[in-house]
């Protein structure tokens, strides 16, 4: 296509509001839980109450013997082990040696129903040879008396590192003018959607097993059932009903998934399982605890030389999406800013505590923070405004990084012209009251993972099928997920804008992988990206059939012909044409209902070194964020009234969704810094509760001011790129970097709590440092 | 998550509850509005076999100015513009209580005798049976401070320090009659923190008496949490009493979620009546309770800052205590 | 005296007679009795207010009230709010205002919403913020959810 994208289009770029709002807004929409089969069982777990301890045998008869008890299930029966990336498969459905954390699966029961389970539960002898616990990853680098895998690398717990270097650091360093190093330790957090953890299996007499889940990756599901269950996966249906929020936590293939699955082989009945909240937080697969160290070289005039970080996770007990999140907490510092010396040393080590994983904006919100804020001690340092630091360094449109990440669109430029123009920055940097501040962040992250998890076969990242019959409904099959980010309003409004049809002619089916194609899910930020160059793909084909037949109809040349609204017409002649109906039943003449498929694989890119292709992607959307801050100086507590948002998501094709997924990361990145925070004693969770785990609250949320300033993305879906993740990062260093102007204190732990705050002062103050005059 | 099988009970009056409570042993636990038991009874949390529901027992509903029913909801008295005005520090805690849907439920006799919160008690069976049990449920020790003579569990009530700066009484029924007794003296800050109520087993609150002075009087509760809603009390400072710019005439404060106890501080605010309430006075006041109070590692924010905040907030309570719209 | 074996109520305006046990709360009879799975499960615990129906039209928790106890009251689910043919001034409103997400959350939202605008017809958005404290929303933020229940109280004006 060689014409400009038009400035607007008929129905994306507006706001859409959701297709299956009137379901969700009446308790009609579906949910897993919701979901009732006859004859259906209640499955219940025996979770490990040690947090290290080799199993050596469980007693299973007096749970068997209870009346109303059908299946009791332990780890021997399944031990094939799984993981969400192919490389690290080191979970099991359930422990088969070893318990790895307080609240580790060590056995199931299915029963007629829940106190009946429960009590089965509670019959269960465990004989465990309690053995060491690991609580401080730092104390698992170095050889440990028993390490939590077998692949501990050189038997200590260390799961993963990853050292790169490109450029000469040291030298940058060496040649520096000056330097700005920050040690940030942050609390691991917690997806806490609403909706809790649940799957159905039903196993049925014809050999095949269907299960509902809670899930963002139907298809890394079924490729888990299968391999774990021993069924071919063709013998397995996976259904995606509606779901209460992912973030990432239900990003992974589960083992409480696979457990279901098992109970219902085993007892040939359907069988639910539904965690307990308490039961959630053991699950997690949370941002990892984190504990980084950021330097950062600046030449005299602000030009950045060099990073130089370090950064150490806690993995808790398995593996998940680890791998991956070893290397973003370092490489996805490569953007927003030109690096030309870098060198990332990173490390993952298990611990005995319930598994991190990956969470909204994974690897890029502990790593941002760090960088961040050094930035800000470097603006401070040389005198450049903070704004202006940024724009010195920023990459270009149409670049590529040391590390070989091929930048394409970026208008991070304008995100940074936007915020400091309608936040007044100018008038208000360090010339607020004391107690009163406001502070830069900035963000970059990818608009989906460039690379899939899993090599073979090989095949499209994301395929969507069309079907279109005699009565005018056009059926749409994927596997994408939608989670309540709108991506089914999106695959709708794609389809609708491309056949110039009204949007509830398009009907998008429930995920099912009996029919749809597969689609890998909704992680990474990448279902706009690619399930909608797919969708557009497939609607163009399905409007190609529908113009060839139209043509036939009016007697033109299809090239003479366009789509109107409902219509296909002359070009320049827009009476002469048919209805869409007219057209499609046309079509169907000799082939029946149409169909039309589309897909799409992001191109090859990356370097040819070790790791290289972690963090590409086919576009990067791009952040600038002014938070405002307000401090009571007597208790240390601070509210943010105001946030200044512009954000790069290249074209934003629902503006309502966009704005959404902008005001919910803000919320979500905004209790990161005030309160959220997996509280250990040792290796033991003390607030598994949504009580005690502190999401905030209405009257904590800023109001925020969206300035959504991308240009199209050439490769991206009618330009679009995400909003999925990348608005949460540039909100926390916003925030510490506003608290910085208006206390002259550097927080560099998260979350920062009215106590730390009032520390910070009281430091600062006994260094004899006053700041705006206190 | 289930309960457990109990059996139901709902006496219709305050003599049948009685007789009931009596025959039941203590094996038994009164059920007001639900959210404070209910929880605990999913979490297996000192289970009894019976309950006895309140909700039908017409005496303990109903509230005027100078009784409220131990059963009235939180959101009927926070609804009562002039039950607001006449009580200050009351209305203040009644806005602050969890959420808008625990107050529809909740009840002001349940507030009062709500159950003392700990990190290591309010977890469901499994959390504690793998730790190990604690002295307040099935076990014998206390995680907080390693020992085994005294729970310190923390009193998480908004309500009681401001009912008790203004002087409120309770009424309570037993087996040998009714009695009232001033609300300051229900806690028992001699007890172990298990028994914290003086009150004999099978008593039952019937209902909290306000004295007319205490209209008169101007006051405010301030209560720390974390969150602006959901959150217990991490501390509450209740103040209430008569003072101008040249004398004090009365002055109370209480103090509640840092102890196992709410407590009212007399002897540090008596030998103010007379003198003036100075910055100076104030602040010594701030300080005397602060030392005054010991609270332990067992909720969100840590010991130290709950302790700093005592000072903050009985200096601002002072400060913002606002008295009854004039009539 | 023994609470009686049938309990009996009005449900979304309808008399019902179910039996139910002592140790059973209003939100497992909704959704497996009663089988309306309108009212959603988030915590069992009362700590994210997706349970929250209307009992004598104040919201409610039902995951903490015992089901025998509303027994000769009036329980209203999301269904009881929602009309008999297309959506409350309310609902529309979420629709609209990009209020709901994953939409977990949003049947106890939209029961605290109704009853606020019943209670109070003009809000204002600090009144909207302390009447929907007890309702977590994971997924906006609460900005749109606050605007929708603006802007249907415009309407319903």
């Amino acid at each position: 296509m060689t014409s400009a994208p038009p400035s607007s289009y008929r129905l994306l770029g507006g706001r859409i509001p959701y297709v299956e709002g009137p379901l969700k807004v009446t308790g009609r929409a579906e949910y897993t839980d919701d979901i009732q089969r006859p004859g259906m069982l209640v499955g219940r777990l025996l979770r490990s109450p040690w947090p290290h301890a080799r199993l050596r045998s469980i007693d299973t008869s007096a749970a068997r013997a209870l009346p109303g008890v059908f299946a009791v299930l332990t780890g021997e029966k399944y031990p094939t082990p799984f993981g969400v990336l192919p490389i690290t498969r080191d979970e099991t459905a359930i422990a088969v040696d070893k318990a790895r954390y307080i609240g580790d699966i060590i056995a199931a029961v299915a029963a007629s129903d829940e106190r009946t389970a429960e009590r089965a539960i509670a019959l269960l002898r465990v004989d465990a040879e309690i053995l060491p616990d690991y609580a401080d990853p730092r104390m698992g680098v170095a050889p440990v008396a028993e390490p939590i895998h077998q692949r501990g690398l050189l038997g200590s717990n260390i799961q993963k590192e990853v050292v790169q270097h490109f450029g000469n650091v040291d030298a940058a360093f060496a040649h520096a003018a000056h330097s700005a190093r920050v040690r940030g330790n942050f609390a691991g957090v917690t997806h806490a959607f609403t909706e809790p953890l649940v799957t159905i299996a039903e196993a049925t007499p014809d050999g095949r097993l269907t299960v509902w889940s809670a899930t963002q990756v139907p298809h890394y599901l079924h490729r888990a059932l299968s391999e774990v269950l021993g069924l071919p996966m063709h013998r397995i249906r996976v259904i995606k009903p509606e779901v209460g929020g992912g973030f990432g936590g239900k990003s992974d293939p589960l083992p409480h998934e696979i457990v279901c699955a098992a109970l219902s082989l085993e007892t040939g009945r359907p069988v639910k399982i539904l965690l307990d909240r308490e039961d959630v937080f053991y699950t997690n697969h949370g941002r990892h605890p984190t504990q980084n160290d950021v330097r950062i070289a600046v030449d005299a005039s602000g030009q950045i030389l060099g990073y130089d970080i370090d950064a150490l996770l806690d993995g808790g007990a398995w593996s998940s999406f680890g791998t991956v999140t070893t290397y973003y907490n370092g490489v996805l510092a490569m953007g927003p800013y030109r690096v030309p010396n870098f060198r990332y040393r990173g490390r993952r080590v298990y611990t005995t505590k319930p598994p991190s994983g990956a969470m909204r904006a994974h690897g890029g919100t502990n790593l941002r923070y760090s960088v961040e804020v050094a930035l800000d001690m470097l603006a401070e340092k040389t005198g450049i405004d903070p704004f202006d630091l940024r724009s010195r360094n920023a990459l270009p449109p149409n670049s590529r990084t040391v590390n070989e990440f091929r930048i394409t669109s970026t208008s991070f430029l304008k995100c940074l012209a936007a915020a400091r123009d309608k936040s007044g920055w100018d008038t208000k940097f360090r010339k607020l009251p004391y107690g009163h501040g406001v502070g830069l962040g900035c963000g970059f992250y990818i608009s989906g993972s460039n690379s899939p998890i899993h090599f073979t076969p090989k095949m499209p990242q994301s395929t969507v099928h069309l079907k279109v019959d005699m009565d005018g409904g056009i059926a749409v099959h994927s596997m994408q997920a939608d989670i309540g980010q709108g991506s089914n309003t999106l695959l709708a409004a794609i389809v609708a804008e491309v056949l110039g049809v009204d949007l509830d002619r398009v009907h998008v089916q429930r995920v099912d992988s009996d029919v749809s194609p597969i689609d890998l899910g909704s992680y990474s930020s990448r279902v706009t990206f690619m399930m909608g160059n797919a969708a557009r793909a497939a609607a163009e084909e399905l409007r190609g059939k529908l113009v060839a037949a139209a043509a036939t109809l009016l007697d033109r040349s299809p090239d003479a012909l366009e789509v109107g609204h409902e219509r296909i017409q002359e070009r320049g002649h827009p009476e002469v044409g048919v209805t869409f109906l007219e057209a499609l039943h046309r079509a169907m003449e000799t082939s029946g209902a149409l169909t039309a498929s589309g897909s799409y694989n992001s191109p090859s890119m990356g370097g040819q070194f070790k790791g290289a292709r972690a963090g590409t992607a086919p576009a990067y959307s791009f952040a600038a964020y002014v938070a405002e801050v307000l401090v009571d100086d007597d208790t240390g507590e601070y509210r943010v009234p105001k946030v200044w948002a512009a954000f790069d998501c290249g074209r934003p094709l629902n503006r309502l969704a966009v704005e959404g997924q902008i005001e919910g990361s803000i919320h979500m990145g905004l209790g990161q810094v005030m309160g959220e925070s997996m509280n250990y004693r040792g290796t033991r969770l003390i607030n598994p509760s949504l009580l005690e785990y502190k999401i905030p609250m209405p009257q904590q949320m800023p109001e925020v001011e969206i300035l959504l300033v991308g240009d199209d993305d050439p490769e991206g879906p009618f330009g679009a790129k995400e909003a999925g993740e990348g608005p949460l990062i540039a909100t926390l260093p916003a925030v510490g970097n506003a608290l910085y102007d208006a206390l002259g204190v550097r927080f560099t732990d998260l979350p920062i709590t009215p106590d730390k705050v009032l520390k910070g002062v009281d430091q600062r103050r006994a260094e004899g440092r006053p700041w705006k005059g206190r | 998550m289930h309960l457990d099988p109990f059996e139901l009970h709902r006496p219709t009056s305050v003599e049948e509850t009685v007789a009931l409570a009596e025959r039941l042993q203590g094996r038994f636990d009164f059920l007001a509005g639900g959210t404070d038991l209910l929880p605990n009874y999913k979490m297996h949390i000192n289970l009894r076999p019976h309950v006895v529901a309140l909700d039908a027992v017409p005496e303990l509903a109903g509230h005027s100015l100078e009784r409220i029913g131990a059963m009235v909801r939180l959101a009927e008295l926070e609804r009562d513009p002039e039950f607001g005005h006449a009580y200050p520090p009351v209305a203040d805690a009644l806005r602050e209580v969890a959420t808008p849907l625990v107050r529809a439920s909740g009840t002001v006799g349940g507030n009062l005798l709500v159950e003392t919160r700990c990190f290591f008690f309010n977890q469901s069976y499994f959390w504690r049976a793998s730790l190990g049990f604690c002295l307040k449920a099935d076990g014998d020790r206390c995680h907080v401070v390693p020992q085994k003579e005294r729970c310190y569990a923390t009193f998480s009530g908004d309500l009681a320090p401001a009912f008790m700066v203004l002087d409120a009484e309770v009424e309570v029924a037993g087996p040998g009659g009714r009695r009232r007794i001033p609300l300051t003296d229900l806690y028992d800050a001699k007890g172990d923190g298990i028994r914290r109520l003086t009150t004999r087993p099978g008593e039952l609150l019937v209902g909290v008496h306000l004295p007319p002075a205490s209209r008169t009087l101007k006051g405010r509760y301030r209560k720390l949490r974390v969150r602006p809603s959901y959150d217990f009390p991490e501390l509450g400072v209740a103040v209430a009493g008569a003072w101008d710019d040249r004398r004090v005439t009365s002055l109370s404060i209480a103090v509640g979620g840092v102890e196992p106890y709410p407590r009212r501080f007399d002897e540090l605010t008596h030998p103010l009546v007379g003198e003036t309430l100075s910055e100076d006075r104030v602040r010594a006041l701030a300080e005397a309770v602060t030392r005054a109070v010991r609270p332990v590692h067992n909720t969100f924010l840590l010991p130290d800052y709950r302790r700093r905040m005592v000072g903050v907030y009985v200096r601002r309570a002072i400060a913002e205590a606002r008295g009854s719209v004039a009539a | 005296m023994p609470t009686p074996d049938l309990l009996r109520f009005r449900l979304n305006g309808q008399p019902v007679e179910v039996a139910c046990e002592s140790a059973r709360v209003l939100l497992d009879l909704l959704r497996e009795d009663l089988t309306l799975t309108g009212t959603k499960r988030g915590c069992d615990l009362g700590t994210c207010g997706c349970c929250t129906v209307l009992v004598d039209g104040r919201p409610t928790l039902s995951c903490l009230t015992l089901a025998r106890l509303v027994d000769g009251r009036d329980v209203t689910t999301i269904e009881g709010v929602t009309p008999p043919n297309g959506l409350s001034p309310v609902q529309r409103a979420f629709v609209n205002h990009g209020a709901t997400q994953c939409g977990f959350c949003t049947p106890g939202f939209i029961v605290t919403a109704t009853a606020l605008l019943r209670e109070v017809p003009h809000p204002t958005r600090k009144e909207i913020e302390r009447a929907i404290s007890g309702n977590l929303c994971r997924c906006t933020g609460y900005r749109k959810i606050i605007d929708a229940i603006e802007a249907a109280a415009r309407e319903v004006a």
